[in-house]
């Protein structure tokens, strides 16, 4: 009867599912063991155990909303509690369900690592971060957890910290994102000051406060509180700082590609799951703040990031830098998505891109597992990143191949798989939306589908590279001592193989809207147009076929056009749009040259100053000192000695020998009478 | 008729030799024949100027009186020097000077 009950409250299993990987970490950490993986790996499925018994009842049906009074300042009420709809617990479950995956296959991954209950810990931590932000229901505890996520990935991505590219990475990633945590911060504020209310389901439900508050005469009227009306979208801006930050969006990128430097399971669950899903997740979730201006700059930073990632993606070389792009251009796409309106298609989107990323990832790092330990058995050194060095793998590792191969037809977006739905779905809302736009939007679709073929390039460039072809770096007769990966890893790339096809998420592979994922979000408000249905697909799909084609004859038969390299496009692409250089210059740079310059001002000025000030004090003083000495002292010794000098001159009278009384006497007696005789 | 200065010349000088004795001696007794000539210095005056009261003959009468004192004086002095003596096996008046300071 009691179990009867604790299935009944949702709000508490919401809770045991979230604190569980917590658990995991403080209990992980305090014993202190070089293990933990089995507990890690069981307090996390028994939270996507949790989730998918929630989302079994909650996905379509009544959302769940448990909260209790947190604390009060002044007269305002805080809450803090759980709400559960389809976006959270379709979030639940992606995290839960892609974290089990990786802690198994980071039992493999990371079996010999010296540190590796550490990294349970982490992992736990990271978990727990992202499922208390999913299921928060407020704003105030989504930053809390907002700012655990940060930290946590911080942690993660410097988890190999002695190396010093790591820490620099992980520092760099923390300090990115708090850019983006004051955007969040300032957002919070401003709601707070118009609603007094920092609560999810009052705040953006239906009929909520930013529903029915309404904007007349350049004001932003909710009840009786009135501010300017270019508050909202100030609010609405500094919101999108926060996800710009945390989902990797133009000018806030940089760290991700950096992030790289950590555990390769880390890299897929942080951009497969959690970390940059949060931006995604945080816009999704208190969408009705942005006003049409916030909107319209979201679709220009998504695109452009989505346009610039790609570019970049065509000529790295590291191959998890390239994969980190591809995220980076992935997230542009949802962001863009957001940004007309396509909700459903941009959770839809984040849904699918979890599960083909961190199949991307995971067989990347499982050539890169399999490549590493080749590197040590036989002492051969080489970079086992660098796709220029690999080649020929596809029959060593059927696995990782297949796996690759279809994450990268669902990156590209092929039918039959879930690419396909999700993001040309995204597409064909860009194309309809566009058409009720005009002006400069007109080449936003273009560009989103010359995005997409750069896509299919940059990714089967890397398949091509790595699995084509003969071995560039190891010798032909050693590439027989490459063996495929363990096979708690194979079993992880085979289910996640499973969940990049359409059967997952649709029965007809050709209709988005069969899928069972987008009708559970709110259908997007754009008119349809019948025509771009078929239509966008088929090019975007042609296109990616025929540079597929290209890259095929470039890479593998070594017979394409003549190589850009040299060329300043090339330069461009492979510098990563020289961003780092331009902040280095712009923001480092200057930093530096003003802390130096302050630091010449303290010593000169500051310091100048206060030495000079010493300086004073001490003449002042010694001054007084000398004034002291010879004056006041001296007056008092003067009259000491003086009476001293009486003293000893009267006393040579008491010299106690009767003659000179006598004398003495005479003396005075004598001059008594010369005295009176003159006078 | 002898004039009264002559008198006065005398006493004074018996008064500067007793004085100057009384000053530099370095014998308590030679001291006390100092201090007795200064004393008749002071007799002589005395009797000098007696001869103007011929009727009381005052001056006599104080010039006795005088000498009486010093004898008893010389006496009470003489008993001093002698446990002065005594005490410091000396006398003379530089040695004693346990009074100063």
């Amino acid at each position: 009867m009691e179990g009867l009950n604790f299935l009944e409250n949702r709000g508490l299993i919401a809770l045991l599912a979230a604190i569980l990987p917590l658990f995991s970490f403080v209990f992980i950490l305090s014993s202190k063991r070089g293990g933990g993986a089995n507990f890690a790996l069981s307090t996390i499925s028994l939270s996507f155990l949790l989730s998918m018994y929630l989302f079994s009842h909650i996905w379509n049906a009544e959302p769940e909303h448990k909260q209790f009074s947190w604390f009060m300042i002044g007269k305002v009420q805080f809450y803090a509690g759980i709400l559960l709809n389809n976006l959270s617990i379709l979030m639940m479950v992606l995290v839960s369900g892609i974290s089990v995956l990786v802690h198994i296959y980071s039992r493999e991954y990371m079996k010999n690592d010296p540190n590796i209950h550490r990294y349970w810990a982490y992992l736990g931590l990271f978990c727990f971060s992202m499922l208390g932000l999913v299921i928060s229901d407020s704003l105030l505890l989504i930053y809390l957890f907002w700012e655990l996520v940060g930290f946590s990935s911080y942690l993660l991505i410097g988890f190999w910290f002695s190396k010093h590219a790591a820490s620099q990475a992980a520092k760099k990633a923390f300090i990115m994102n708090r850019i983006g945590d004051l955007g969040f911060l300032t957002g919070i504020l401003i709601i707070y000051t118009q609603f007094q209310t920092l609560d999810l389901a009052r705040l953006f439900g239906d009929g909520g406060l930013i529903s029915t508050s309404s904007i007349e005469n350049g004001l932003w009227i909710s009840g009786s509180q009135q501010i300017p009306a270019i508050w909202l979208s100030i609010a609405g801006l500094a919101f999108f700082l926060g996800a710009m930050a945390k989902s990797a969006q133009f000018p806030l990128h940089t760290w991700l590609p950096d992030a790289m430097e950590g555990p390769t399971s880390v890299s897929s669950l942080i951009h497969a799951a959690t970390m940059v899903a949060a931006g995604v997740f945080l816009i999704a979730r208190i969408y009705p703040v942005f006003d049409p201006l916030v909107l319209d700059i979201m679709v220009w930073v998504g695109a452009f990031t989505a346009f610039m990632a790609a570019t970049i993606a065509l000529t790295q070389n590291d191959i998890k830098r390239i994969l980190a792009y591809s995220t980076i251009s992935q997230l542009g796409f949802m962001v863009m998505a957001l940004g007309i309106g396509a909700y459903s298609e941009s959770i839809f989107h984040l849904a699918t891109h979890a599960f083909f990323k961190c199949l991307l990832f995971l067989a990347a790092g499982s050539v890169i597992h399999q490549l590493h330990h080749y590197c040590e058995k036989y002492k051969h050194n080489f970079d086992h990143q660098d796709i220029r060095l690999m080649g020929g793998l596809r029959k060593r590792m059927p696995f990782a191949f297949f796996g690759m191969c279809l994450a990268s037809a669902a990156l590209v977006g092929l039918p039959l798989t879930s690419g396909f739905l999700s993001k040309d779905s995204i597409l064909i809302r860009t194309f309809e939306w566009t058409a009720t736009r005009e002006g400069v939007f007109v080449i936003l679709p273009w560009l989103m589908v010359l995005t997409s073929w750069l896509t299919a390039f940059y990714i089967f460039r890397l398949v091509f590279k790595v699995f084509f072809g003969e071995s560039r770096e190891i010798k032909a007769d050693k590439l027989g001592q490459i063996s495929d990966s363990p096979v708690q890893m194979k079993y992880v790339l085979l289910i996640l193989s499973f969940f990049c096809t359409f059967i997952v998420f649709a029965f007809n592979p050709a209709s988005f809207e069969s899928s069972w994922l987008w009708k559970g979000f709110e259908v997007s408000m754009i008119r349809e147009i019948s025509v771009y249905h078929w239509l966008v697909p088929l090019i975007l799909n042609l296109g990616s076929f025929l540079l597929i084609f290209i890259t095929y004859r470039i890479y593998v038969l070594d017979n394409g056009p003549q190589s850009m390299k040299g060329t300043w496009l090339y330069r461009i692409s492979n510098q990563e749009w020289f961003f780092n250089e331009i902040y280095n210059f712009m923001f480092i740079r200057s930093v530096e040259r003003l802390s130096l310059l302050s630091y010449r001002f303290d010593r000169t000025v500051i310091d100048g100053l206060v030495i000079s000030m010493a300086t004073l004090t001490k003449t002042i003083s010694s001054i007084i000192d000398w004034f002291d000495r010879r004056i006041i002292d001296g007056l008092v010794n003067a009259s000491g000695s003086l009476s001293r000098y009486i003293g000893r001159f009267f006393k040579n009278f008491q010299s106690g020998r009767l003659q000179h009384y006598l004398t003495t006497m005479l003396l005075v007696v004598l001059s008594f009478f010369i005295l009176s005789y003159l006078i | 008729m002898i004039p009264i200065a002559h008198f006065m010349l005398i006493s004074a000088g018996l008064f500067c030799i007793g004085l100057y004795a009384v000053l530099t001696r370095r014998n308590a007794i030679q001291v006390l024949i100092g201090i007795e000539f200064m004393i008749n210095a002071a007799v002589l005056n005395f009797v000098a100027f007696g001869k103007y009261d011929k009727i009381a003959g005052g001056g006599q009468m104080f010039a006795l009186f005088a000498i009486v004192l010093a004898a008893a004086g010389v006496a009470v002095a003489l008993a001093i020097i002698l446990n002065v003596y005594k005490y410091f096996k000396s006398i003379d008046p530089t040695k004693t000077d346990t009074l100063k300071d």
